[in-house]
Order: structure tokens, then sequence, then C-alpha cells
């Protein structure tokens, strides 16, 4: 079959088609009618297309016939999450579902753990409440450290214990105390006032009570 | 008094939210776009799924109909283009509609119980030979006959959902007929 068999045979087909599928008005039919009688061509294509046409309508009766009306589904039907989950993993091969349980579990047990951990500081906090301190809070705290000390050091000394006490911790660590050779060495012996001086000091710290002491520069003055 | 509605006032109430409004769209032209797709498919099976596709498209499309063409036009428009597209892909998967097909039942039902056997058989040879003459025709020859053989629109409605010169379906549509008679012709004189 080639393109010269298609080809229309008259040149009055496109009215051949309007008058066979009656899309033709009044007057085109009657015209085409008239070109009929004389056109033998048109004739035998009109009488052959009719017979195709029954074909066709027969085929077409046959087959919708068995038409039955399916429901056509409106509303698109979305997946849940955990069913494409599923269904991804269903389709998913072995090495991929092993390796996404192994990061499942891995993520949960770190979601564990900052979990556990916040959970601990808060019962810290709860149970400790000045553990969190803020700045004012240290300010006041040397502050009053501060005051304290001051009070200390302007109060007056009371006892030779307490004495002791302040003297012990206002000497420095670092400083090595002198051997007593050294002290030997460096001590010169005392002149006359002040071996007084030193007796009348240590007799300042005995109480009334006390008994005279029998003191070695007193023995020496009376000697 | 109940009111028809037209197409257009329909797919309006589609689009404002009426549930039940597309529906009533797809009750309308389910049988006609069947129609038009068993022609272009040649198969009942393809037939039904491409009249499906072709509605869940026109319903997600909805929102993209403007109204400048005709509702109508519009779903054979869509339909058209579903049967061309699933033509394809059966092309790339080496499929061949004609030779697999196998007589269904709906053919065997609408003959008249008072048919002999050789006469349901001669009827079953004719519509199978029908069949592959215009499955073997080319898409735009096609397309035209089925919608004008099947579906029964006017030159002027396949001229507007094929976009095409009125001139041109008529010149296609002869050309067509003139291919299937030469194909039946070759049935015949096998027979």
């Amino acid at each position: 079959m080639n393109e010269r068999d298609l080809s229309p045979t008259c040149e009055r087909a496109s009215d051949l088609i309007g008058f066979i599928y009656n899309e033709a008005d009044e007057r085109e039919a009657q015209d085409f009618k008239l070109h009929l009688r004389e056109c033998s061509s048109c004739r035998e294509e009109a009488a052959a297309f009719g017979l195709v046409r029954e074909s066709i309508t027969t085929w077409r009766d046959e087959a919708l016939a068995g038409f039955v009306s399916t429901p056509v589904a409106t509303t698109t039907n979305r997946k849940s999450a955990l069913a494409a989950l599923r269904q991804f993993f269903d389709l998913s091969p072995l090495w991929l579902k092993g390796a996404t349980a192994f990061a499942l579990l891995t993520f949960c047990a770190l979601v564990g753990l900052v979990i556990f951990r916040s959970n601990n500081q808060q019962i810290a906090t709860q149970q400790n409440p000045s553990a969190i301190y803020t700045a004012e809070d240290v300010n006041r705290a040397v502050n009053d450290a501060l005051a304290k000390q001051q009070a200390n050091a302007q109060r007056p000394v009371e006892s030779p214990s307490e004495k002791e006490r302040i003297v012990k911790y206002q000497k420095p660590k670092n400083v090595r105390p002198a051997s007593p050779n050294q002290f030997a060495k460096s001590r010169r012996p005392l002149s006359r006032a002040e071996r007084e001086q030193l007796a009348a000091d240590l007799r300042l710290l005995s109480t009334g009570d006390d008994e005279p002491l029998h003191l070695l520069g007193d023995r020496i003055n009376q000697e | 008094m109940e009111t028809l509605s037209t197409d257009e006032i329909i797919v309006e109430r589609a689009l404002t939210g009426d549930a039940e409004a597309f529906g009533e769209i797809v009750r309308r032209w389910e049988r006609r776009i069947f129609a038009l797709t068993y022609g272009m498919l040649g198969r009942e099976e393809d037939a039904r799924d491409a009249t499906q596709e072709t509605f869940l498209a026109a319903f997600r499309n909805l929102r993209g109909f403007r109204g400048e063409a005709k509702v109508s036009s519009w779903l054979h428009r869509i339909a058209v283009n579903q049967c061309i597209s699933r033509q394809r892909r059966s092309k790339v998967r080496s499929e061949s509609p004609l030779e697999d097909e196998h007589e269904t039942g709906a053919a065997s039902f609408a003959m008249p119980l008072s048919y002999s056997p050789a006469r349901v058989a001669e009827g079953r040879q004719e519509t199978a030979a029908v069949r592959r003459a215009i499955n073997s025709l080319p898409i735009e020859l096609r397309q035209v006959v089925v919608m004008k053989e099947f579906e029964e629109l006017t030159f002027r409605e396949i001229a507007d959902v094929l976009d095409l010169p009125l001139s041109t379906v008529k010149s296609r549509l002869y050309t067509a007929l003139r291919q299937l008679q030469m194909r039946l012709q070759k049935f015949e004189s096998r027979n």
C-alpha cells in the first residue's frame, strides 16, 4: 500500500466525509447527492466506507457491551509513614536492614545517654540548689570572708593560744627556719636592760595567782 | 425540581470542595472515555486502566482546568495522552496488544443466542479483523476514527480536542477509512 493508493480519487473527498457522517448542511447534502450521480469513484467510496463503518460499529457494540462501571477513587490514598517504611524495608536487601537496625540502636543509646545525663544534672541541682553560684554569690562570699578576716585582725588578743594561732597562721611557710647553730652564732649576749625587759615581759604573761618564778636573770642579778 | 448542571458547573462545585461533584463527572463521561481508550488500545484491561488513569489525572489537575475548553474536550485530551503514553510503554516492553489479545467474554455475550456456533465464530473473526485493522493505523489516524466512530464526536469537537484544523480532521478521517477498507478487503479475500 503506497501513498498513491490512499490519495483521494475525487477532489470532493472532504465533502464525501461530511456527507456520510451527516455533518453536511441541507444545501451541501443536496449538492453532493447530485455529485454522486455523476462521480462513480465517490459512489464506490461511499458504499465501501459504509461497510467499514458497519464493521466498526459491530465491534464497538460488542466491546462496549461488556463495560461495567468501575468506581474511581477521587481521594488519593496516602500511605502512612509507617506503611511506607515497612514497604521500603520489605524491598531492601539484608545488609541495608542490618545497617539501619544498627544505626537505630546507636541512635537510641545516644538519646538514652543524653536523657540520663540531663536527669542526673537535674537531681544534683535539686539536692544542692546552691551548687550553682552566680557572680553575685561569689562576690558576696569574698566580701564576707574579707570582712571576717578584718574583724579577726582588729580583735585584741585574748589568750596566748589564740595569739599563737594567729602567729602560726601569719608565718610564711616557705621561710626555712634557721638551724640552732646558726641561731647560736648570731646570738649576742643580752645587755642588762634587755634582760630586765625580757623578764618584765615574761612576767606579764603570768597571772597574779602563780607562784613567783625563779628566773635565771634574777639570780644573775642577785649574784 | 432537579436542575441539570453543565459539566462546567459541576467542575466549579468540585473546585469548591464538593466531594460528590467529581463523581458526577466520572459517571457522565466514564463510558465514552472507556470507548475511546478501548478503541485506541484494543484491549479491555488496558482500556479500563487507561480510563481510571484519565479520571485520576483529571482529578489531580482539576485546578489547572481553566474553563477555556469544554470539560469533554479536556477529558478526551487527557485520555488520548494516556493512551499514547501507554502504547509507548508497551512498545518499550515489546508487547503487542493485537497478538496477545484473546477474545473476551463480552463479544460472545453480545451475540444473539440463536446464532449458530459457526456464525459466532465468523463474527468473532470479523471483529478481531476490525480491531487489528484499527490498531494497525498510525496513532494520528486511529484517534480520529475512534473519536468519530466510538464516541460520535462532531468534526468540530475532534478538532477542538486534538487542536487541529477542521479540514485536517476530515482528511485524516478519509485516509483512515481508505486504509481500513483496504485491510478489511485483504481479510475477506483471505477467507
